[in-house]
């Protein structure tokens, strides 16, 4: 059962990876990593249940993902919010500010 | 792998999975930003199915109220604030997207062939004890206190932050 | 009376050697004490040379030192001097040659500009055939064999402006070098064979001389047959002969001085030095006698259809050298180098004479001349005395060198003393062409020719007295056979004087030159009575049988097209691999710019495939 569950993740994990590369809006970008960060909870609470020392850290360790998670969301949308005063845009292809 | 009995953890999972899978899918090929938070938005509720599944009621409760709640929210907010009509999608990188599909179908396989491989060893009967949420509350002010206090911390820093950053710039 | 100068003999060559390294040095800027640097060098080189010929013609020993040149693990490589009578005497010809050709090079040269590079080049010539002749074996032999080849390069290809020039001096190196792998090749063959790996010439005596089957007969023949084709390169025999005529297009003294009396004779001279293999196969002398036998008659019938004055005596060298390979072909060593001896003497006096009638009318076309003998006459007479000794008329030298051949093949193989009359006639023929066409008759020159100075004469004078006279030191009777008695002292002389040979070889001559005569002068014969008939034999003779053609058609040309390939191969797979190369940095350097373009994703994209490429590379080692 762990091994479907684990499958599970991966494809989560996979598909907002794609969309972390590919997605040209910013929300949308923030949206996938939202994915991928879930799809680790995922294995954590998985693996708390199945692994081969089964215990309740997994689930801690879940939470405090949970907690770090809602605090870059909330981050990521104050920044997403000054860029597009200060630009006018969330097309993420239009900041190429990195090879200044 | 596929062989194994039809049990009511296994239906269960499967619905949870093709809720998750679905929505993942639909919510990178929705062209409406609020479609597409509305799909993630069943992504969570479909993963808190299943972290009950997993005995992990309080996480899945949490994943409800931060995750299906709050985030789903604020990213409503924060599409509501950024300019989102201009969603047009023609895909002007083919190239990049076309890269990125075959790196994450790639990297997919490999976790795959990685899963499919490795002996995952028959854990002994996992006691989550009567009340899962009490036993949590006692590990956290336990032996997870420090970490606790240190991500309360984060979060009152990470809070203020937002407010900083996303304030129109007082002159 | 034991050996005093022979011992110093080494100081011989080293003359020649100071004054080219001075004349090299200093010489740019003095022009007249370079010629001084180079007369004084042969001079003395002469005047010891001189002295150790008459110390060995007395009762002096036969002198050689060596000094070990390097160790290679149990192998010594040695360097030294030898003075047999042999060398003792080729000595006296290459610096009396090479000093009076010095003598006339003041006149002949005067008024080019690099006349002190060409007395450099002379000195470093002399330098090296000295040391050839004083080789004490066959490697040091080898070394100098192969600096003489050099000289012949740089001094033929000494008015490098004139395309021809250039051509017949790359021509003359390549094609001798082609005889100089045989040599080589026989040379190692016999450091691989001979006991202790002794190349010394005194070695090779004493394990052929007495044939007790140290070396089997079939490496002695191959030996014998790859030394004769370095001779073959060397001296111009056929079918490596096509350089030598090219070769005229070096200064006249040149011609003289390297293409008429000493390096060519180089050829004749190596396998008089390793006569002993030779004596011990018969096939090996067979080659030799048969190979000079077709070059004498081959050379001289192209000869008589030549119309430049240079050629013709290049032919005639050619040919008369087949006739000392024939003679040491067919066991007369004393001929050969007897023949050697005479004809340095009056083929260096004709192609200086040649000079100084080129150096009168500006042209080498005998058919622009005629009516010189009037204007030039010590050219005439002394260029006449060479004509005859070459053509073979008593008492000139040539009659009796040639003689000495002749009754020797007569001995042995009548149908090589045949040929070599065939030969003899043709000489005769197309001297008395040359020298009635070019001294008598009407003037068809528009140049005003007059007599050359004194230091041009001089050495014709020098060189006609002993054209003359060289013939007397060995005649065909009992007892005055010094020069085969003195060369070979340990055998018995054996005396072949036959009236019938002398009296045979003479009418052929006599009736050669009488026919050169009739054609001419007298006109009795019209020139063009063989042309008109068989217009082919004569544009055959004129084209030099074709040999050029046929060389250009069989080699030249596919190794062009070899090379060609080659450079196919260079120019699109090398240099494709190269360009590849550069274009792949290139291309590299682009991808990398378009990478770079700022963009978060494209940096998480190219991350994620390169963690995708790490696993593989890392897991993916598990299984290979």
């Amino acid at each position: 059962m762990l091994s479907s569950y684990l499958t599970m993740a991966a494809i989560l994990f996979c598909i907002g990876l794609y969309g972390a590369l590919a997605k040209r809006n910013a929300v949308v970008v923030l949206l996938c990593i939202e994915l991928m960060l879930n799809a680790v909870n995922l294995n954590l609470i998985a693996f708390s249940k199945y692994g081969v020392v089964p215990s309740l850290t997994g689930q801690i360790f879940s939470l405090f993902t949970i907690t770090v998670a809602a605090a870059e969301v909330a981050v990521g949308i104050a920044i997403l919010i000054a860029l597009f005063r200060s630009r006018g845009t969330v097309e993420i292809d239009e900041f190429d500010e990195m090879r200044r | 792998m596929f062989n194994i009995e039809v049990t009511g953890e296994f239906v269960a999972f499967f619905v949870f999975a093709v809720i998750i899978i679905s929505g993942a899918v639909l919510m990178v090929s929705f062209t409406k930003v609020v479609h597409m938070v509305i799909s993630l938005a069943a992504v969570f509720l479909g993963l808190a199915g299943m972290f009950v599944l997993l005995e992990a009621e309080f996480v899945a409760f949490v994943q409800v109220l931060i995750y299906a709640g709050a985030v789903s929210i604020l990213m409503v907010f924060g599409i509501m604030m950024t300019k989102h009509q201009a969603m047009q999608d023609e895909p002007k990188r083919p190239v990049h997207e076309a890269l990125s599909a075959i790196a994450a179908l790639c990297l997919f396989g490999i976790l795959f062939y990685a899963i499919r491989i490795t002996e995952l060893s028959v854990p002994e009967q996992f006691q989550a004890g009567e009340d899962n949420t009490m036993e949590i509350g006692k590990l956290l002010y336990t032996g997870y206190v420090i970490p606790f206090e240190l991500v309360s911390v984060l979060l009152t820093v990470a809070f203020i932050g937002a407010i900083v950053i996303a304030k129109k710039e007082a002159d | 009376m034991d050996s005093i100068y022979s011992q110093y003999a080494w100081l011989i060559p080293l003359f020649p050697l100071v004054a080219f390294l001075i004349i090299t040095a200093f010489g740019r800027s003095l022009r007249a004490t370079s010629i001084m640097v180079a007369l004084t060098g042969s001079l003395i080189a002469l005047m010891l040379s001189i002295l150790v010929l008459f110390e060995q013609m007395g009762s002096g020993e036969e002198f050689s030192e060596r000094f070990t040149w390097m160790t290679i693990g149990n192998v010594q490589l040695s360097m030294g001097i030898e003075v047999t009578h042999l060398t003792s005497l080729m000595l006296v010809v290459v610096t009396l040659v090479s000093f009076l050709v010095n003598l006339y090079s003041m006149g002949y040269m005067k008024d080019d500009e690099r006349i002190s590079v060409f007395y450099g080049y002379i000195a470093l010539f002399t330098f090296s055939m000295l040391g050839l002749v004083l080789s004490e074996n066959l490697l040091t032999m080898y070394v100098f064999w192969e600096l003489v080849g050099v000289c012949s390069f740089l001094l033929v290809g000494f008015w490098y402006t004139k395309p021809e020039a250039r051509a017949a001096a790359k021509k003359a190196f390549i094609v001798t070098r082609i005889g100089d792998v045989g040599l080589l090749i026989a040379i190692l063959l016999l450091f691989w064979y001979m006991p202790d790996h002794a190349l010394d010439f005194a070695s090779i005596k004493n394990v052929f001389d007495g044939q007790t089957g140290t070396i089997a007969e079939g490496i002695t023949t191959l030996i014998a047959i790859l030394i004769f084709v370095g001779a073959v390169g060397k001296s111009g025999q056929f079918p490596l002969h096509v350089w030598l005529p090219d070769a005229m297009e070096g200064p006249t003294p040149i011609s003289a001085l390297i293409h008429a009396a000493t390096m060519v004779a180089a050829g004749v001279f190596l396998v008089a030095r390793t006569y002993d293999i030779f004596e011990a196969s018969q096939a090996a002398m067979n080659t030799v006698a048969y190979v000079g036998a077709f070059t004498a008659i081959f050379a001289a019938t192209i000869g008589i259809a030549q119309n430049d004055i240079k050629r013709i005596l290049a032919y005639s060298t050619v040919s008369q050298l087949g006739y000392m390979m024939m003679a040491l072909g067919l066991g007369s060593l004393t001929g050969g180098i007897f023949h050697l001896f005479t004809h340095a003497f009056f083929k260096a006096l004709l192609f200086l004479g040649a000079g100084s009638i080129i150096h009168a009318v500006h042209t080498q076309n005998i058919q622009e001349m005629g009516g010189l003998g009037s204007k030039m006459k010590i050219t005439a007479w002394t260029f006449g005395i060479g004509a005859l000794a070459l053509s073979g008329i008593p008492p000139f030298s040539g009659f009796w060198s040639k003689d000495a051949i002749l009754s020797t093949a007569l001995d042995h193989n009548p149908l090589l003393f045949v040929v070599g009359l065939v030969a003899a006639f043709f000489t005769a023929l197309y001297m008395a062409r040359l020298f009635f066409l070019v001294f008598t008759g009407e003037s068809r020159s528009k140049a005003h020719a007059h007599e050359s100075p004194a230091v041009m004469t001089v050495p014709l004078i020098v060189l006609a007295v002993l054209a003359v006279l060289a013939g007397f030191v060995e005649l065909p009777w009992s007892g005055l056979g010094f020069l085969g008695g003195w060369l070979l002292p340990g055998e018995e002389v054996v005396h072949h004087g036959s009236e019938l040979v002398m009296v045979i070889s003479t009418a052929v001559g006599a009736l050669g030159i009488y026919l050169g005569w009739l054609i001419y002068v007298k006109g009795t014969i019209s020139r063009d009575v063989v042309s008109s008939r068989v217009p082919g034999l004569v544009k055959l003779l004129e084209r030099k049988y074709y040999m050029d053609e046929l060389y250009h058609a069989v080699i030249v040309v596919p190794l062009r097209g070899i090379g060609q390939a080659l450079q196919a191969v260079d120019d699109y797979i090398i240099d494709g691999v190269v360009r590849l190369t550069g274009a792949a940095a290139v291309w590299t350097g682009r991808a990398g710019i378009r990478m770079q373009n700022g963009q978060v994703q494209t940096y998480g994209l190219i991350t994620a495939i390169g963690l995708i490429v790490l696993i593989v590379v890392i897991v993916g080692r598990r299984f290979w």
